[in-house]
């Protein structure tokens, strides 16, 4: 079930209307469990075995993580880490590692024939297992008390409106709310109701339109223009912000109806003035994430190092971001480039201030967004493309200046129609950040001309949304 | 009071309306109660099933009426000695016996609905499996699942049941008693839904209205329905996007189409022991196969002559390719009435040679 589906929307009315008819916390949790059970299960059902094996385990591991000390603490804490990460492993990086092992074998001259599974990655998989993991963490930690309510806990994992694609939420922020009896808000409701609408127009009206020339030019890479390609990747950029943070808006928006705020994963990642400032405004939980409990102990850990240690630390925590969204060397590569540019601009960055010193501030805020802005663009083809040889050749595309078609899978019509709503986006997102619903009567106004809007510019192809695949 | 009362009502109507769109036996019930020409009536589009999808009623060009009779009578004055067992799909419906030559008997059989049959040995027993395209990697791909469809070895076999009309199959007595588990997570849910909530004849003007909007401003198509390349056709998304299965131009592996033949030499195995004197396979193309050739899979050409394929090919896709005539609908996923009598052609054809 998408967010941008028929069913979503009946589904979020009963349960939304339900969740407030019922008058007790136990019951409204109950609710919402079941409620997110069918959720997940509407994808593949039987994978709500796996989720539900995970939750059980962090769910004991927590309990006894927080009864003992010493070593045996430890141990539950890892017990826990390997559940999900062996989930994970098993899942979405075996049949990496059985490819690797075919090829080096290859290539040693000693090919090994190992089996590769045929089963499907579960939908939501790397969110739901980070989410779990930082809850036992915390616990370890002695930031958050072990939860002690079952279904409390299994709902902090499950909670529908994040649990495919987040945020990858804290256990300090989401646990007290889903435990305290949530009052109905009519503020709230509208407040969530515009948010979400929001999120759908970003998602049917632009991210889905513009869909159309990515899945063209990166399908046809190899009888495509320069022109055609370049333009093809730069609206790749933004349909992915759109597609993702048109999720958020709706899981957001989603949850603030029911009086539960969830942390904000955007913050106007095209206005970022350079990289630091980029991992800062995109997909900001996931990346407060691998700091929080990759960066930070890394660095820690390897203090006595000096430099080396925050280039060690960078690199080994943008590998891991890379190989968290795919498990193909892509992604990797797209970790490992943002890796190496953060390490630069950390090297650079008393040149870099000198020289923009001498600069009127709007001119070295342009060029920090721009050079930010394409450097972003570009490293996305590692995103988008198949495989590496695909990226490689989309690259080589661009960069040959070569003629070729400049068909990019929509009119001409729709090209300048698409960069209008992307201006438009941004102007909205940047300048107007309120949803012009002060009043009753200016929300539903506002309801209703983006519900015609959604419905007549809106492209209905049951387009997936792009992080449900990590 | 009144927003309990209303907040009551809509959570009972959304519930109702999940069940209604994930039971398959509710939704069937519908469809059969809605097919009204009433003003709330279901809307039915009789231009061709993509110009339905897509609500482009108001361009001319795509639609085009088929007849689904006036087949040349075949002219056969020898022995009629032939059972023919006709395992098909849309393509095939509404042919009849006499669309046929040599025949003393014949059975339709609905592939997704399977059926029962008993050879009568004293005739000369023959198995057509007609199947479209989209469908043909889907099908043939595991045996396992062709067994379910139409294995008699796991069914009662029934000389009472044997050859049900099509309309048939679609009768279900009440809307309750056959609720199945699987039902709750249809994935057929949005597709019902958007029919039970909006797809009646007086919603029609909205749909057309963004139909019309996307064609004439934007020049596509709406949802699953693609224009082609020469704007004079429709063809289903599946057909034509490269990461279908059914589609013209995915890249099929030739492990893959091995695969097929694999599971088609089975069948043919499977069913020459159970009696039948021969088996056919007839792989009928989608309209983009042979109206839009560029970037062609190959996978029809590719099966059918593959040296290893014992079940013999009823073949309409060289047919297809030869024919200087008009085979497909423009707004629809079928042939037209010319393609279907070329196709009866190339069954009498060799029929007769029996």
């Amino acid at each position: 079930m998408t967010f941008n589906s028929l069913q979503f929307l009946v589904f979020f009315m009963v349960v939304t209307l339900w969740f407030f008819r019922l008058k007790n916390q136990k019951g409204r949790i109950l609710l919402l469990l079941l409620a997110s059970c069918y959720f997940y299960m509407s994808f593949i059902p039987q994978y709500i075995l796996i989720l539900g094996g995970t939750i059980v385990i962090d769910y004991i591991a927590g309990l006894l993580i927080e009864k003992n000390e010493g070593r045996t603490r430890k141990a539950w804490l890892v017990v826990s880490l390997i559940a999900n990460i062996g989930v994970l492993a098993v899942f979405k990086y075996y049949n990496f590692f059985i490819d690797n092992i075919h090829a080096g074998s290859l290539f040693f001259g000693k090919p090994l024939t190992l089996p590769m599974l045929k089963i499907a990655l579960p939908i939501g998989l790397s969110f739901h297992t980070f989410q779990a993991m930082s809850y036992t963490i915390e616990v370890y930690r002695k930031n958050q008390k072990a939860e002690k309510h079952f279904g409390t806990y299994a709902l902090y994992v499950m909670f529908y409106p994040q649990l495919v694609a987040g945020p990858i939420e804290r256990p300090q922020n989401v646990l007290p709310q889903l435990k305290e009896f949530r009052i109905y808000n009519w503020d709230n409701v509208k407040d969530g109701i515009a948010r979400m609408l929001w999120g759908f127009f970003k998602k049917v009206v632009i991210a889905d339109r513009l869909a159309m020339a990515v899945d063209r030019t990166f399908s046809h890479s190899h009888e495509s223009s320069s022109i055609a390609l370049f333009v093809g990747v730069l609206f790749y950029y933004f349909q992915i912000y759109c597609d993702f943070s048109g999720y958020s808006d709706i899981a957001l928006g989603a949850a603030k109806v029911m009086n539960i705020k969830l942390m904000e994963n955007f913050n106007q990642p095209f206005f970022s003035k350079n990289m630091g400032d980029f991992w800062r405004r995109w997909h900001i939980s996931l990346y407060s994430w691998f700091y929080d409990y990759v960066f930070n102990p890394l660095i820690i850990s390897l203090r006595n190092m000096g430099q080396a240690a925050i280039v060690l630390s960078l690199l080994i925590t943008f590998f891991l971001s890379g190989f968290w969204h795919g498990a193909a060397w892509q992604h990797i590569v797209y970790g490992l480039i943002h890796g190496v540019a953060l390490i630069f601009e950390y090297f650079t960055r008393k040149q870099r201030k000198k020289l923009f010193a001498k600069m009127p501030k709007a001119v070295s805020n342009f060029i920090g967004i721009f050079i930010t802005f394409f450097f972003v663009v570009f490293t996305r083809i590692f995103f988008r493309a198949e495989n590496m040889q695909a990226a490689i050749d989309y690259f080589k595309g661009i960069f040959s200046f070569s003629g070729g078609s400049n068909y990019i899978g929509m009119n001409r019509t729709e090209i300048v129609f698409s960069v209008f709503l992307i201006l438009l986006m941004l102007y909205r997102e940047k300048v107007l950040p309120q949803y012009f619903i002060s009043s009753n009567k200016r929300f539903y106004f506002y309801t209703i001309a983006m519900v015609v809007i959604c419905y007549f510019l809106g492209v209905f192809s049951e387009n997936q949304f792009i992080y449900f695949q990590f | 009071m009144i927003k309990k009362v209303s907040r009551d009502i809509l959570i009972l109507f959304g519930i109702v309306a999940l069940w209604a769109s994930t039971s398959r036996t509710a939704m069937q019930y519908i469809s059969e109660k809605r097919n009204v020409d009433t003003w709330w009536g279901s809307y039915q589009c009789l231009n061709g099933d993509l110009v339905s999808m897509s609500y482009l009623d108001a361009v001319k060009k795509f639609n085009q009426p088929n007849p689904r009779t006036g087949f040349k009578q075949p002219v056969y004055n020898g022995v009629r000695n032939t059972a023919l067992y006709l395992v098909g799909d849309s393509h095939t419906w509404h042919v009849k016996d006499s669309n046929f030559v040599r025949l003393s008997s014949f059975y339709y059989f609905e592939r997704i609905h399977g059926g029962y049959y008993h050879l009568d040995t004293t005739k000369r027993n023959i198995l057509l499996i007609e199947i479209s395209e989209r469908y043909l990697q889907s099908y043939f791909s595991s045996l396992q699942m062709f067994d379910e469809v139409y294995d008699s070895s796991t069914r009662k076999k029934n000389l009472s049941q044997e050859s049900l009309p099509r309309e048939n199959h679609a009768q279900f007595a009440s809307v309750f008693p056959s609720f199945e588990a699987t039902d709750l997570f249809n994935k057929y849910i949005n597709q019902n839904l958007q029919c039970n909530l909006f797809n009646y004849n007086f919603m029609m003007p909205m749909f057309e209205y963004k139909a019309a909007l996307n064609y004439y401003v934007f020049n596509r198509a709406s949802g699953d329905v693609v224009i082609s390349n020469d704007r004079q056709f429709l063809f289903y998304k599946e057909t034509v996007s490269k990461t279908d299965e059914g589609s013209s131009y995915y890249p099929v592996s030739k492990e893959s189409e091995s695969q097929i033949v694999d599971v088609l030499n089975k069948v043919y195995d499977h069913y020459k022991a159970e009696g039948f004197s021969e088996v056919y396979v007839s792989i009928i193309p989608n309209s983009a196969t042979i109206m839009q050739p560029d970037g062609y899979n190959n996978l029809i050409p590719d099966v059918q002559n593959d040296a290893r394929l014992k079940m013999k090919v009823i073949d309409i896709y060289t047919v297809f390719k030869k024919s200087d005539q008009l085979n497909f609908l423009p707004g629809d996923t079928h042939w037209n009435h010319s393609g279907k009598q070329l196709w009866l052609d190339v069954v009498n054809e060799r029929l007769r040679k029996q």
